[in-house]
């Protein structure tokens, strides 16, 4: 940006004007009362080139700023590890359905991309028992039936959008007596994906 | 008596047009370099966040603001042009050799200058004064990402002006 200045010449033109005014030989008495005058004029000139000056921009640069946002979708279990221990206690006589619950852990997750979901798998492909899961009160998005996990992806959370949030963890197991005793142990991958 | 008078008011006017002269001299050099630069232009980057939270901010402190001392007490604004603006930027003065950094500025498309470094004293030399900027690009997860809705491109200006 070009700075608002009066260009030296022309500065320089006016003071040669004013310089002119005072040297030239005024052939009246009141020589010494036009000085005056001159000076008050040329002294209000001055204060208002002063005046002018306040505000006055003398230079400006610019440069360019670009921001790039990455398309990020991440996740978190609150904890790596959950158990589950169907025992003598969660046994009703003459029921064969046992079951456990456990509400201890959640699940967050961040994503910028539009139309997204959480689908929920395991990879235990034949488990003895039945592990079930749901998702409690989540923050954002709408949360699925109760799913029965399997090796193939469900939907657990959809309609998250564009969000962050989380949900409480709801797992239950159910064990029927007719199926014995043992362990099953779980990998559970919850992903974010196209809805 | 008059005539002292005619003398004094005379010399008085050569001494205020001496110092006028000096002054746009003065001026005019000035305007001969630049008066205030930015070393250069910078792209940021977000690429990851927290489950449950935010993108984790991307910060760069690599720009270097030059700037020259005037012959008024002077400060620098900040402005930018972003239309379509998306995510949020931020700028900061640090290592402020001249002058008093402002707090830090939020850069939204459009906004009036805004004081950057304002009390910037007088020259005393000619040498350019610097300071360092510290930009913080932020975003939060509803306002997406640039794939879906392009990059910011903000033209940020520096000003310099008297006081």
């Amino acid at each position: 940006m070009r700075p608002k200045k009066v260009s030296v010449l022309e500065s320089l033109r006016l003071l040669g004007y004013i310089h002119s005014l005072f040297n030239h030989h005024f052939p009246t008495p009141n020589r010494g009362l036009h000085k005056l005058r001159t000076f008050r004029r040329f002294f209000v000139a001055s204060l208002a080139l002063g005046c002018a000056a306040k505000g006055q921009t003398y230079g400006s640069g610019s440069h360019t700023v670009t921001v790039q946002v990455s398309q990020v979708t991440v996740v978190q279990v609150s904890s790596g590890t959950v158990n589950l221990t169907i025992s003598g206690a969660s046994a009703v006589a003459g029921q064969n359905s046992m079951t456990v619950t456990d509400l201890s852990t959640s699940f967050l997750w961040g994503t910028n991309v539009s139309q997204r979901k959480v689908t929920v798998q395991t990879n235990l492909a034949s488990p003895i028992f039945t592990l079930k899961l749901l998702a409690v009160s989540p923050t954002q998005g709408t949360a699925g039936p109760e799913v029965t996990l399997s090796t193939i992806a469900q939907d657990f959370l959809t309609n998250i959008a564009k969000s962050s949030g989380s949900t409480q963890l709801r797992y239950t197991g159910v064990a029927l007596a007719s199926q014995g005793t043992g362990s099953d142990a779980h990998t559970i991958t919850y992903t974010v994906t196209v809805q | 008596m008059r005539q002292r008078f005619g003398r004094k008011t005379k010399t008085t006017a050569r001494t205020l047009s001496l110092l006028a002269v000096m002054c746009l001299v003065a001026a005019e050099q000035t305007i001969a370099q630049p008066q205030i630069t930015v070393s250069g232009n910078i792209t940021m980057s977000i690429t990851t966040g927290v489950a449950g939270g935010l993108p984790t901010p991307a910060v760069n402190t690599t720009i270097t603001l030059s700037y020259r001392r005037q012959n008024a007490i002077s400060k620098i604004t900040v402005g930018t042009s972003c239309p379509g603006q998306s995510f949020t930027l931020k700028v900061l003065a640090t290592s402020v050799t001249d002058g008093t950094g402002a707090p830090e500025v939020n850069l939204v498309n459009g906004m009036p200058a805004t004081d950057f470094i304002t009390n910037i004293p007088v020259k005393v030399n000619p040498g350019a004064k610097t300071c360092t900027l510290q930009y913080t690009a932020s975003a939060t997860f509803a306002q997406g990402n640039s794939t879906e809705d392009g990059d910011d491109v903000h033209t940020v200006t520096y000003t310099i002006l008297a006081q």
